[in-house]
């Protein structure tokens, strides 16, 4: 009685109604990249965002089109409506609502430890003008490249540790880390590869739009399709900066080089008593790492299809789509 | 070449839409297949009562004459909480004019058909010794509309009209005993 009371008070709707209209719009942005074949990393991130920007929004915009929209006979004639499976008792006894809940306990909590945490950890690091790491060389390449996308050339500071590390913090004064070994293995092109990208992560850090979608996204910190979708939209800021770092060395053979650095390899097989074990499955996180590290690898060694579209239509198809769609879903 | 895989594109698009209608329907017809007590439109208040065994079925015994007997439209579940709406159409323009609705879980409301929308007045109203609510105010097209709440037993009970409050107040206190 008490869920259901949540779920049939405003907190309770705007909580179930965004919960529906993100995962809806997550699928149908899913297939509209797929349709039309969006292969811009740029355009399927915008696609991708709906799913995060929308279901803010979608439920008290209805509402105040419609306040009959929670009346019992627009909730019968809907399309779908989400009580009747949050009001749904397993065995008489547990209603789905319940459940429902503990999903959204638990995407808080992977939002609040995976994200809001290491985000606040990293802006206090940024805002910190000590960093450890010896300052490098001046690079010519830095500098130029700095210029091509309006910024000040950032510091470029070495870690001394073998494994690959190359980060950047992105504050009023950025820096890029990199660290000794992957200094090691990198040739010179791919060296200015890998530099390149964090550039473009520091100049795409300022672009207020972008900020304003990391702040709202935070709205949504209870929702696991908003928390899906905002990775992926994460992983296309990955391809964009791919793409600006291959236009500002021509190069996409060294930035691809370089990724490869990246990849995690399983643990070799392991011989006990002249008997060898089978290798050791990488971890689902290292699995996923690297699928991505493959696709991004792949993209740029076998170029990049670049088929123009008019993707502004397509885009507002999409979301015109969405809109009335999610209407009929209560 | 261009021509025909945008064609593809906006078909296979017109496609998925139409699968997750489908499913979206599904999904939603599910739970009323295998939970007989949500809600759901019903053909008469006996129904309503054999199905969802709710006893108490606040009807009114007074009724203007130009409001048709029965309900035009029923709605009903007995889960999460039990509610009963009842809809009441005017015999001479067939549109709705009286709303009667009573719940175990706070407001439930019916429909679009009654909107109340400037409230000029909201007054305590004392009702064969029940403490109502009486709101007085307008539905679209500046027609006069009123509404009363109370509390019945376990149930809340509104009744919302498009008339001045006088002719609300005689149905509502008809509908106690």
């Amino acid at each position: 009685m008490i869920i259901s009371t949540f779920f049939n008070s405003y907190a309770g709707m705007y909580v179930a109604q965004s919960f529906c209209h993100s995962l809806i719009a997550a699928i149908i942005t899913e297939r509209a990249v797929k349709a039309w074949k969006v292969d811009d990393p740029a355009a399927q991130q915008r696609f991708h965002l709906i799913a995060v920007i929308f279901p803010i929004f979608s439920f008290p915009l209805y509402q105040a089109l419609n306040a009959n929209r929670s009346s019992a006979q627009f909730r019968l004639d809907a399309l779908f409506d989400i009580n009747r499976w949050l009001n749904w008792e397993i065995w008489g006894a547990v209603p789905l609502g319940l459940l429902f809940l503990v999903m959204l306990i638990a995407t808080s909590l992977v939002f609040l430890f995976q994200e809001s945490i290491p985000v606040v950890k990293h802006t206090l690091e940024s805002r910190n003008a000590e960093h450890d790491g010896t300052q490098c060389a001046p690079e010519p390449f830095v500098e130029k490249a700095s210029r091509d996308l309006s910024l000040e050339a950032p510091e470029v500071l070495m870690l001394d540790d073998d494994e690959p590390v190359l980060f950047s913090t992105t504050g009023r004064d950025p820096v890029i880390f990199i660290s000794a070994g992957l200094r090691e293995a990198l040739t010179e092109d791919q060296l200015h590869a890998a530099l390149a990208h964090e550039l473009a992560h520091i100049a795409r850090s300022r672009r207020p739009l972008l900020i304003t979608v990391f702040v709202l996204r935070a709205i949504m910190f209870f929702n696991p399709a908003v928390l899906v979708k905002f990775r992926r939209a994460v992983r296309d800021e990955e391809k964009i900066c791919d793409d600006i770092a291959v236009s500002l060395t021509g190069n996409p053979k060294a930035l691809a080089g370089a990724l490869e650095k990246f990849y995690h390899k399983p643990a070799a097989p392991v011989e006990t008593d002249g008997r060898k074990l089978p290798a050791v499955p990488l971890p689902i996180e290292e699995y996923s790492h690297n699928l991505h590290l493959e696709s991004r690898i792949s993209r740029l060694e076998h170029g990049a299809a670049r088929t123009r579209k008019n993707e502004t239509a397509l885009f507002a198809i999409t979301l015109l789509v969405i809109t009335v769609l999610n209407y009929f879903v209560v | 070449m261009r021509t025909l895989n945008r064609t593809t594109g906006f078909l296979s698009f017109a496609v998925a839409i139409g699968v997750i209608v489908v499913l979206l329907a599904v999904m939603n017809w599910v739970p009323t297949a295998f939970q007989k007590d949500t809600l759901r439109r019903y053909r008469s208040i006996e129904e309503v009562s054999t199905a969802l065994n709710i006893r108490d079925i606040y009807v009114p015994s007074y009724f203007p004459q130009h409001i048709v007997w029965p309900p035009s439209e029923i709605l009903a579940q007995g889960k999460p909480f039990p509610a009963v709406v009842m809809e009441f159409k005017d015999a001479g323009s067939g549109e709705i004019v009286l709303e009667l609705s009573q719940s175990q879980g706070g407001p439930f409301p019916a429909g679009p058909a009654i909107a109340l929308a400037g409230i000029k007045e909201t007054v305590p109203f004392i009702m064969k010794g029940r403490k109502a609510v009486l709101v007085v105010g307008e539905c679209a097209r500046n027609e006069p509309c009123s509404r009363i709440t109370w509390k019945e037993g376990p149930y809340t009970v509104t009744a919302l009209m498009k008339a001045a409050p006088f002719e609300l107040t005689r149905i509502a206190e008809s509908m106690l005993r």
